[in-house]
């Protein structure tokens, strides 16, 4: 009888369990559009997940496209959760061409969060990792800055 | 008491489980599957497709234009919603969602919160309809819309409602859907910009329109999968108007090197390359009224 109930009891955990996280993403997403200022819109954000990379191997890099359209200045943010190894870096590519990154590999400087002001319509990418390729979970925040 | 006590924890874990999607299904007729396999003729990948799914832009971004060049609010520009009940195909519930979805985006911009309770009610009609639903929280909308003290709460969780419904609806073999709520929201977007180049024209938003050729392009992409459909391959067909009116746009770029400039204690990157469109004043004219005829076609009932 004990047995069962113990059963039962991880079970109901289980179901808790995928919850609570689900919740957390779901949090996580509106805390960091909140925090990305009282001047911008929420347009899109994106969740990632990642293990920590093999040795000898590069950093997992989480990529999204995006359609950004002239004359609009965009901000780019990166939330963290408290339980990641590594900080979530963002980048915005166009092509292959890195545009801006949150963090200087050189300087050790962050800039969480940037605008960009666009110029060119056409499609973009985001790229989302950790440094030092280490593991952890982030959301990246893409608003609409008003003028 | 060990039988009690399992029959508590089981009636928590069925509680619990229940209200974790709300429970809202709809009792929509469904005149397509509910789920559908890609054509065989896919010209894309399901991954690609993906991106090029997300990458359409924002019909936030139209209104913000809309309203920066000074435009006065008008309900004339919007859908009507006095029909939504005579929406009874997951084809119009999808499409319609799409619609009524950048007319909320509208209204929030313009902080319109009577007349967004009227869309926010239409869409939990039809989200529910097309079973998506449980990612649409109307009464905390409702209750921000009729506060009107919480605009960027309400336009926060309006656009990530849509975010996630399309997600959803992609995720679970209903891409379908998802590409005609994309659609929906795009043709709309394009109804309103235009419908306030008719009446005050702005070169900012000529070229906003004009730039639209691109987010066209891509519309084509993420239908193109399903145009064994009937109502898909209609739909595209419609859209090829529009199509062959932007194929005259031309854009071209100049190049430039991104200059970082400090702003308000913020880091701002300055793209200097730039793109620039060219598009006739005919070729606007027509553009406008191909968009009206199309929309107003599309939401007939």
């Amino acid at each position: 009888m004990i047995r069962i109930l113990t059963i039962i009891l991880f079970g109901i955990l289980f179901v808790f369990t995928g919850n609570l996280q689900a919740q957390t993403a779901a949090d996580l997403v509106e805390k960091c559009a909140n925090d990305a200022g009282e001047d911008a819109t929420y347009l899109k954000d994106f969740v990632v997940k990642m293990g920590e990379a093999a040795t000898g191997s590069r950093p997992p890099v989480a990529r999204y496209p995006l359609v950004l359209s002239k004359n609009n200045v965009y901000r780019f943010s990166v939330c963290t959760t408290e339980q990641s190894e590594g900080k979530a870096i963002i980048r915005l590519y166009d092509s292959n061409r890195i545009i801006f990154s949150s963090y200087d590999q050189d300087t050790k400087e962050e800039f969480n969060p940037f605008n960009f002001l666009c110029q060119k319509t056409g499609i973009y990418h985001v790229f989302i990792s950790f440094l030092d390729g280490k593991s952890g979970e982030a959301v990246g925040i893409l608003s609409y800055v008003t003028k | 008491m060990i039988w009690k006590t399992i029959l508590f924890l089981l009636s928590v874990a069925v509680i619990s489980s229940c209200q974790s999607r709300k429970g809202k299904l709809g009792e929509a007729a469904l005149d397509m599957p509910d789920s559908l396999e890609l054509a065989a003729d896919l010209q894309i990948s399901e991954e690609a497709l993906d991106e090029v799914v997300q990458s359409v832009s924002s019909p936030i971004e139209m209104a913000a234009l809309i309203k920066e060049i000074g435009t006065p609010f008008s309900l004339d520009y919007l859908a009507t919603t006095d029909y939504v009940d005579q929406y009874n195909t997951s084809f119009q519930m999808a499409y319609s969602l799409g619609v009524f979805g950048a007319d909320l985006g509208y209204l929030n911009m313009y902080n319109k919160g009577t007349q967004i309770i009227d869309y926010l009610t239409a869409i939990n009609k039809l989200a529910d309809g097309i079973r998506v639903g449980q990612f649409f929280d109307f009464t905390t909308m409702k209750r921000l819309a009729t506060s009107r003290e919480n605009i960027d709460s309400l336009m926060y969780i309006s656009v990530n409602s849509f975010n996630n419904m399309d997600s959803y609806l992609r995720e679970n073999n209903r891409g379908h859907l998802s590409a005609l709520m994309i659609t929906g929201v795009w043709v709309e977007g394009m109804y309103l910009a235009t419908q306030v180049a008719k009446q005050n024209p702005d070169p900012a938003l000529n070229e906003r329109i004009g730039e639209q050729k691109l987010n066209l392009n891509n519309l084509f992409l993420i239908l193109n999968p399903y145009k064994d459909q009937k109502h898909i391959s209609d739909l595209l067909a419609e859209l090829n108007v529009i199509k062959a009116e932007f194929d005259q746009v031309e854009i071209t770029y100049e190049m430039g090197e991104p200059e970082t400039v400090e702003k308000d204690g913020m880091i701002m990157i300055v793209q200097n390359e730039k793109s620039i469109v060219h598009i006739t004043d005919e070729q606007m004219q027509r553009i406008i009224i191909k968009t009206e005829e199309i929309r107003n076609k599309l939401i007939a009932i």
